[in-house]
């Protein structure tokens, strides 16, 4: 980082909703979590500089585009805010801070504010499927294809049973822990559904396979959301600091970041990587580049990690690929209860995208909300003891875009 | 917590497993991982109870914490028991004749539990031995139990303290509820405020239509579900025990607001109980099936049912106003637009749901200890805006000077925010947005 952001705090709305059935158009969706995160860091409108939205597809899901025009809709303070979109399918949540980080460490602007929204539930799960084919090289990939991300992340885990060997009861301890999780968490999509090891392993009419080795239980499922968070300069964080009587090291903080794009088919990815000790070493790369800019060794100075569980094959990838096990021995981390969320590293303590529900475009800022909480002790029910240091995953495609912050205070 | 919970909670015995209430809430022990009985009047209603639980929860895998037997086992069963959760017919004689079985086969520490949601536990157990007594309380799940958190938990005088703490702690933490501790008064919380609010709807059906109440006081108003189709939901069987239970032991500024609307005796009497008499229907009935269905609604006034479009009025414009403003965010807006709205229609609509507002809040003190126990059965059990949400997003100042106008009583909680400039609603983790509908 060429010079500190500061992250003051956000406001997550409840991915349990469904804005459809609540009459909702998109726009309230960014409402309600920008006047959230201003109510929750106290930050007044007139003190935001600069506005940036990820989404990944309004346009499909709610005839919807321009949505950072929405922002200067949520209060008269916002008349002639500079604001944008961004977009990298699953990861334009981590796109849109991405951006703004860069914009605070040129010193263009003070501060900013920075919302991921996604709302899904417009469409009936077939047509959704089809809309997130998009994410993917629509054509080659998804085009004439029911459901084609489970089948493309159920590849990864064939790829893994190829050059590893891979068991399904590993992914269904994947599934349990991050349902268990979302239990702990107010604002989790799946916090009263029902969900056991056993439950993930067995193949039933309340749990179907939905493409390969991909059953219900593996998947992250569609809903609603919008998360915004705040970004600040050094400069602006310690007046913010001072003004709360709080001192500025109490502030969570970007230490580093990882960003890198691997070949979008996902059998070109494969065969990129054939040789190599990483399945997907673009995903390695982003994180071994986020590690640096920390200035830390590996996953072992991190309380815990936000992972892209958008199926229990992803997070299955991510283990190895941050570094808790060698490549390809993911089970490991995973049979020594080093992932749960009383272990050495837990992984997704808020139920992750399998538990907390993955709203695409809200998904990135989720996590870097998260991530921040834990290091500020702010987590209540899912907080991991101690947290001082935390990373995210965020991935677009079937392993496309890969976007990692490391969060500390 | 750890010396509470050295009480230990093995085995649970639900009593009444085929029903509704009896099978969803044993999908809730049962889910928690609790070794639970299902008990009903044959083992194949029971095993129909645990399939049910088990598309409830979808999930297999339920079952192997749930066995299944008919009532013929009742004592051997009730005898290994920690906890028997009674869920039987909503009748005090039947529950009172459960009872005196669960009594004599009871383990001296084990606790027992209704679900009524509504008849007094202090009666219930009345005539059972003074430890039932002591290990006695109301545990009132709503419908459908593992979809809906919210839950009263209600003791009587005799209740053993350490009891309702041991429970208190059995629901909030492996149980997943969101609990309300409510005197054992009638109808506990939710369902005195809730129902309060249904039958005055009811009661205005008949002069001003089922299908136009439905549209001035709908999910714009802060529920999911607009009040009369609510009841059709319940059942005016439910419905009338519920109101009539509340008229006849109640006698506060609602008194009148509980009498059943004579149309609605009527129709009882004629088999019209709701969506569970689908032929016959309740407020709304659908006739034909496919692309011929029809729906229709009921004239209160004739007994006649007809289409929905000839009975459809006009809305005022404020009700499209407040739509408007929840479809993209503007909550504040919505409120204001009721609250300044004029004419007949706009002081009708105000007096349901400030009258809501009043009552809900009026009863901190008598049912409840603190607001926060009348918002939190509000929202988490009926899915309704709770009432401090409703007052903040209308202004406590301005909330003062309507129920003024409206001739409501203002709740002392209101002025205290209004004098301290304070928000009534302080749940950071509800995210209460999702109780404005612009359905």
């Amino acid at each position: 980082m060429t010079a500190p952001v500061y992250i003051l705090g956000g406001f997550q709305t409840d991915f349990a909703r469904n804005w459809t059935k609540e009459g909702k158009h998109i726009s309230a969706l960014i409402r309600e979590s920008v006047e959230g995160a201003l109510a929750v860091t106290e930050v007044a409108p007139r003190e935001i500089d600069v506005g940036h939205v990820g989404n990944f597809a309004a346009e499909l899901y709610a005839m919807q585009g321009h949505l950072g025009a929405f922002l200067v809709d949520v209060d008269p303070a916002f008349s002639g805010l500079p604001t944008g979109r961004h977009e990298a399918a699953c990861a334009s949540g981590s796109i849109a801070p991405l951006a703004a980080s860069a914009e605070i460490e040129a010193g263009r602007y003070d501060c900013a504010l920075v919302v991921g929204v996604e709302q899904m539930k417009t469409v009936s799960p077939a047509i959704g499927g089809d809309y997130l084919g998009t994410a993917a090289w629509y054509e080659l990939e998804a085009k004439g294809v029911e459901f084609p991300f489970p089948k493309l992340f159920g590849k990864l885990g064939d790829e893994y049973d190829r050059r590893f060997g891979l068991d399904d009861k590993h992914l269904a301890h994947i599934a349990a822990v991050n349902y268990a999780n979302a239990k702990r968490n107010p604002r989790a999509q799946t916090r009263t559904w029902y969900m056991n090891e056993e439950h993930a392993c067995q193949v039933s009419p309340y749990n179907a396979v939905i493409g390969g080795r991909i059953k219900i239980s593996d998947c992250s499922q569609v809903t609603d959301g919008a998360v915004a968070v705040l970004l600040a300069s050094a400069r602006f964080a310690e007046a913010y600091a001072a003004r709360r009587g709080r001192a500025l090291e109490s502030l969570a903080r970007l230490q580093g970041w990882g960003h890198r794009t691997a070949p979008l088919t996902f059998d070109a990815k494969v065969a990129e990587s054939r040789d190599q000790p990483y399945v997907l070493p673009h995903t390695r790369r982003a994180i071994t580049d986020a590690f640096t800019r920390a200035g830390i060794a590996d996953c072992w100075a991190l309380d815990g990690i936000e992972t892209h569980d958008c199926f229990t094959t992803s997070e299955y990838m991510a283990i190895d690929h941050f570094g808790l096990t060698a490549p390809g021995q993911s089970w490991k981390a995973i049979e020594d209860g080093v992932i749960d969320f009383g272990g050495k590293l837990p992984i997704n303590p808020s139920g992750g995208l399998i538990g907390a529900g993955h709203p695409v475009g809200a998904t990135g800022v989720r996590q870097l909300l998260d991530a921040s909480l834990q290091v500020t002790g702010q987590a209540g029910g899912y907080q991991v003891k101690d947290a001082r240091r935390f990373a995210t995953l965020n991935i677009g495609g079937s392993g496309t875009t890969s976007v990692v912050f490391i969060v500390g205070a | 917590m750890t010396i509470v919970m050295a009480r230990k909670l093995g085995n649970v015995v639900v009593l009444g497993a085929n029903g509704a209430m009896g099978s969803g809430s044993g999908a809730v022990f049962a889910a928690a991982g609790i070794r639970t009985v299902f008990l009903a009047r044959t083992r194949d209603k029971a095993e129909a109870g645990r399939q049910r639980a088990e598309s409830m929860v979808k999930s297999t895998a339920i079952s192997r914490f749930i066995e299944t037997g008919g009532y013929d086992e009742l004592e051997a069963r009730v005898a290994e028991a920690d906890l028997v959760f009674e869920a039987v017919a909503e009748d005090l004689a039947v529950k009172r004749e459960v009872f005196a079985r669960v009594d004599q086969a009871r383990k001296p520490d084990a606790i027992v539990a209704t679900v009524s949601s509504g008849l007094s536990i202090a009666a219930m157990c009345a005539a059972q031995s003074a430890s039932f007594q002591a290990h006695f309380l109301g545990i009132h799940f709503f419908n459908p139990p593992n979809v809906i958190v919210g839950c009263e938990l209600i003791a009587h005088a005799g209740t053993d303290p350490a009891v309702v703490a041991f429970v208190r702690e059995l629901l909030a933490g492996p149980l997943g509820r969101e609990v309300v501790e409510t005197t054992d008064t009638p109808a506990f919380a939710g369902n005195r405020v809730g129902f309060k609010v249904l039958n005055e709807v009811a009661q205005l059906a008949e002069e001003h239509g089922v299908v136009f109440m439905d549209a001035l006081v709908g999910p714009h108003t802060g529920r999911a579900m607009a009040p009369l189709v609510t009841v059709d939901f319940v059942g005016w069987d439910v419905h009338k025990a519920i109101v009539d239970n509340l008229h006849a032991h109640t006698a506060d500024e609602a008194h009148a607001a509980f009498a059943l609307p004579a149309y609605m005796q009527r129709l009882i009497d004629a088999g019209h109980l709701g969506n569970k008499t689908r032929a016959r229907g309740g407020f709304y009935r659908t006739d034909g099936k496919g692309p011929d269905a029809v729906r229709l609604a009921l004239d209160p006034r004739t007994g006649d049912y007809r289409p929905l479009a000839e009975l459809a009025r006009s809305l005022p414009a404020f009700v499209d106003q407040m739509k408007a403003a929840i479809r993209v965010g503007r909550y504040r807006a919505a409120m204001d637009a009721m609250c300044e709205a004029t004419g007949a229609e706009a002081d009708l609509l105000r007096r349901v749901v400030l009258g809501y507002v009043s009552y809900g809040l009026c009863r901190v003190g008598e049912v409840v200890a603190r607001p926060r126990d009348v918002d939190r059965i509000m929202g988490f059990g009926f899915n309704w805006a709770p009432p401090s949400v409703l007052a903040d997003a209308i202004g406590a100042r301005r909330l003062i000077g309507l129920l003024d106008r409206a001739r409501l009583q203002v709740p002392r909680v209101v002025v205290e925010a209004a004098e301290k400039n304070l928000h009534l609603f302080d749940e950071p983790e509800v995210d209460r947005g999702r109780f404005f509908v612009a359905a």
